[in-house]
């Protein structure tokens, strides 16, 4: 049934997936890249910032994009990065 | 092995003719009492009667009567096609001691007295020539005897729609194992998606899941879910199937708890729902899904290349059923039968502009309405506008969308839409009396049983019927309301009105890759794109090709009821074959002539079946027979004529050709035609009673292939005024490809005739289909013009040129 799908579709809302909060410490990075290069979600990028190692550390680009897999905090050498739940006691927007 | 065998023949040959009135079928333009009395004088022929009704009991009677009194030895019936009754009079001969391949039959009514309805004379003319050329071969009949091949006892289901379902739970019951694969994670098909089914409103999903479960319990049942039939090889009773099983990544220890799913961070639109609903990368498609299992669509998951960056689902199911390790496999398999039960795709509208589906959110199909009022669906059974989520006042249903135009979509009726219309109408006023319903119509077809009431409900409950459908649809921008406009045909006035919601009613078109399925059986297909069956009336479900039968909308548009019934039938005739355990392949194969044989290996390259192989050694070739086709174009093809075919042998053709130019060859067309798709449109013709012109003789091939050179040499040698090959359309050939050697062999004939200063169009080559009587009957009208100008001179340039092609055969 190749049917085209093209509408959003009607109970997205009912839906909740987690909220995360990512935390980079800075200064802990290599600038190795793993967490940028192996984010599904595409979460990171390169910052312009130089931090106390001398490398550009990640940055965040959409933080409500990622689905907290941690795939970054398992492949980070130096633990320089991890994600809790956002916990929103009056509910999360966006 | 295929070396002529000369059975037992006696030598004087005795035949016997009967010319059939049919009622007044044939008797009504055809002088039939006439055309006996012409076939008693003929050569070999001792007896010749006339009678009403020859395939009656009595008629048969009476030939097998005479094949004993008189000593026959050859039968000759002139009545109807072979296509409908030779298969009854073989039986007849048989009854009465006669080998049937002694048996030959003029068709005088599809190709005859139906086609020249107003001209008694010219039709008796055409009759006595076509007996003429039926005696002539049958003159030149040998007794052939068929070889037993075993049917192997295990059967293929491809589809596992309802009447996929259908078909493998009858055989399975019966006592046959049944592979029945899937090509989605579940089976279930259209019938799972629909809410309720007409007329009697039963619950879809709650009357086909106990059949699905039923088909994943079943002893005798294999489910290949997630799978595809990606090659086919063998013949009737011993098919070679390749499945390709796509991986789950989700073993079977799946308990279909769902703790997988409810922690997998990837939303997808669920197909299933005709993308309304939200599923999981890791998901079932719907509640009842047989198999349970749950599957990963690897296309959403996160972890592509055996990388697993997020093991959430791996984490939460507690019996350990997922592994991203999971390859594809391929299945091999043997089975006696198949039935292809591949449904149908519903039409997409966003091919029709002016309805807007696409643009406005608020125009959707008859098949995400079903989502939407189903209690499963993703606004739980509340008919919802997509807009707003507001439940709306006024509703109207476009009819025929994709079916029944000639602009747009498809030209057939899809059988289904008026029911359904009606079916949904009823829905929203029992759930909300209040809502103003519309139906836009063309016409509305309640034929079957129970329907009428259904539709006489609707309009008591309030329903408005309108003929005529809108020619555009406008979106309010604000409120996204619509505004209908069109003409109502009845009252001859122009309407516009305001709705909330509109529901287009698609029609179905075949699956877009039935063409795979095509190619993969060797089926042929109609115009409309739905694959055909053997005979339309008499062998609804069979295909052309032995040992595959039809269930559901893979052969036309169709309701579950008769897809239930058609299932069931497949499923029956497919019983037939396996329960007998063999079957016998007409003895129309290849025969050999070793000493002629130069092994220069050309009939092996042109064998669709690869069932001739040069042995190089022994410097001949050896025919495979139970794998032979029979087309023939391997005679055809040798140029030392050390090939013929069995029942189509040179000298039979010869002696019908012959026969059609002993006299005023010179007004005459000599056509050859393929038994599956030109002989079938001719006779489609005559059913139709479509009238041309009757100076066409019609000589009968297996196919297309079998028409050697030397053939079209002979008639022009002859004196014939033009010739016709006629055979299916390239890619549509009941023997795979054996046309294209047509194809070549008229090309290259066609440059000879024009290097010997011939007129070339006085060879025309045809495609048409079982269906395209139209077609056959106006290539014949065109055909007379060049036969009218036809020069004296030329007829007699053309009997030079081939002069060589009168020395025997």
């Amino acid at each position: 049934m190749p049917v085209r799908l093209w509408r959003a579709p009607l109970d997205t809302q009912k839906v909740k997936p987690p909220k995360a909060e990512i935390h980079i410490l800075k200064d802990q990075c290599k600038g190795c890249g793993f967490c940028i290069h192996f984010c599904p979600k595409k979460v990171l990028e390169e910052s312009e910032e130089i931090n106390a190692r001398g490398v550009h550390p990640p940055k965040i680009v959409d933080e409500s994009k990622c689905i907290l897999c941690s795939f970054c905090t398992s492949v980070c050498p130096d633990f320089a990065i991890f994600v809790v739940e956002k916990q929103c006691k009056e509910g999360c927007q966006t | 092995m295929a070396e002529r065998k000369e059975l037992k023949n006696p030598g004087e040959i005795r035949i016997g003719v009967y010319v059939c009135h049919c009622g007044l079928n044939i008797a009504g333009s055809v002088d039939c009492e006439e055309v006996a009395k012409y076939a008693a004088t003929l050569p070999h022929v001792v007896l010749a009667k006339d009678n009403r009704y020859t395939c009656s009991d009595q008629g048969q009677e009476m030939i097998k009567k005479d094949i004993k009194e008189h000593k026959l030895n050859r039968v000759v019936v002139a009545s109807c096609s072979p296509r409908l009754h030779e298969p009854t009079f073989r039986k007849t001969c048989e009854d009465a001691g006669l080998n049937k391949y002694l048996f030959e039959m003029a068709n005088i009514r599809e190709q005859c007295s139906w086609v020249h309805l107003h001209d008694r004379r010219a039709a008796t003319e055409k009759a006595k020539d076509l007996v003429k050329m039926a005696v002539a071969k049958a003159a030149l009949l040998q007794p052939a005897e068929e070889i037993e091949v075993p049917i192997i006892q295990e059967a293929l289901v491809i589809g596992g729609g309802v009447a996929g379902i259908q078909a493998a739970l009858d055989l399975a019951d019966t006592g046959y194992n049944v592979y029945l694969v899937e090509k989605e994670p579940s089976i279930g098909g259209m019938m799972a998606r629909i809410d309720k089914t007409f007329p009697t409103m039963d619950c879809s999903i709650c009357i086909l899941a106990p059949k699905m479960s039923d088909v994943g319990h079943h002893p005798n049942i294999e489910l290949l879910s997630n799978s595809e039939v990606v090659d086919v090889k063998g013949y009737i009773g011993n098919f070679n199937v390749k499945v390709l099983k796509k991986p789950r990544y989700v073993k079977s220890e799946c308990t279909a708890c769902g703790e997988c799913s409810k922690v997998c961070p990837v939303i997808a639109p669920n197909e299933f729902d005709a993308g309304l609903a939200i599923r999981h990368a890791i998901y079932t498609p719907f509640a009842q899904a047989v198999p349970s299992t749950y599957i990963i669509d690897m296309s959403r998951c996160l972890n592509k290349d055996g990388v697993i960056v997020c093991d959430k689902c791996i984490k939460a199911c507690e019996r350990q059923a997922i592994d991203f390790e999971m390859k594809p496999e391929t299945i091999e398999l043997k089975v006696g039968t198949i039935i292809v039960a591949i449904g149908a795709d519903v039409f997409d509208p966003s091919a029709l502009p002016n309805y807007g589906y696409g643009k406005y959110s608020n125009v959707i199909t008859s098949l995400e309405f079903e989502r939407l009022i189903n209690a499963g669906g993703p606004s739980g059974g509340h008919l919802i506008r997509p807009s707003d989520m507001q439940i709306p006042q006024r509703v109207a249903f476009i009819q025929c969308v994709g079916s029944r135009s000639d602009r747009n979509g498809r030209l057939y009726c899809s059988n289904v839409c008026c029911m359904n219309t009606i079916k949904d109408s009823l829905l929203i006023k029992e759930h909300w009396p209040e809502t103003e319903i519309y139906v836009f119509y063309v016409d509305i077809r309640a034929y079957g049983k129970g329907f009428e009431d259904l539709y006489k409900r609707a309009k008591k409950e309030g329903v408005i019927f309108i003929r005529g459908l809108p020619a555009e649809i406008i979106e309010d921008r604000k409120t996204h309301n619509l505004w209908l406009i069109g003409e109502n045909t009845l009252q001859k006035e122009l309407y516009k009105i305001n709705v909330d919601m509109v529901i287009l009613s698609v029609g179905l078109e075949p699956r877009k890759d039935s063409e795979i399925i095509q190619r993969l059986l060797t089926l042929s297909r109609t115009q409309d794109g739905f694959f055909m069956e053997a005979h339309p009336k008499l062998r609804p479900v069979d295909a052309a090709t032995g040992g595959i039968f039809f269930a559901g909308c893979a052969e036309a548009p169709k309701d579950i009821k008769d897809s239930v019934t058609q299932a069931s039938a497949a499923a029956a005739r497919a019983g037939i074959l396996m329960a007998k355990g063999k079957v016998t392949v007409e003895a129309i194969t290849p025969i050999s002539y070793a000493e002629r044989c130069k092994a220069c290996g050309l009939c092996t390259k042109v064998c669709p079946y690869n069932a001739i192989t040069l042995n190089k050694e022994l410097k001949r070739i050896e025919i495979i027979e139970a794998a032979c086709g029979g087309c023939g174009t391997c005679a055809a093809e040798c140029p030392f004529d050390a090939l013929t075919q069995n029942h189509f042998t040179d000298e039979q053709i010869l002696a019908q050709i012959d026969a059609v130019t002993e006299f005023d060859a010179e007004k005459k067309i000599v056509a050859f035609c393929c038994n599956w798709c030109a002989y079938a449109g001719a006779d489609f013709a005559g059913v139709s009673r479509m009238q041309y012109p009757p100076n066409v003789r019609i000589i009968r091939t297996m196919c297309s292939g079998r028409v050697a050179p030397k053939f079209i040499e002979r008639a022009f040698a002859r004196g014939a005024a033009a010739v016709l090959v006629a055979g299916c359309h390239p890619g549509d050939c009941h023997y795979i490809n054996a046309n294209y050697q047509t194809k070549r062999r008229v090309e290259r004939f066609w440059e000879k005739m024009e290097k010997n200063g011939l007129n070339k169009e006085r060879l025309q080559l045809l495609w048409v289909t079982a269906a395209e009587g139209e077609r056959f009957a106006s290539k014949i009208q065109e055909m007379q013009a060049i036969v009218e100008k036809v020069s004296r001179e030329e007829i007699e340039n053309a009997k030079k040129v081939f002069e060589k092609a009168l020395g025997g055969s």
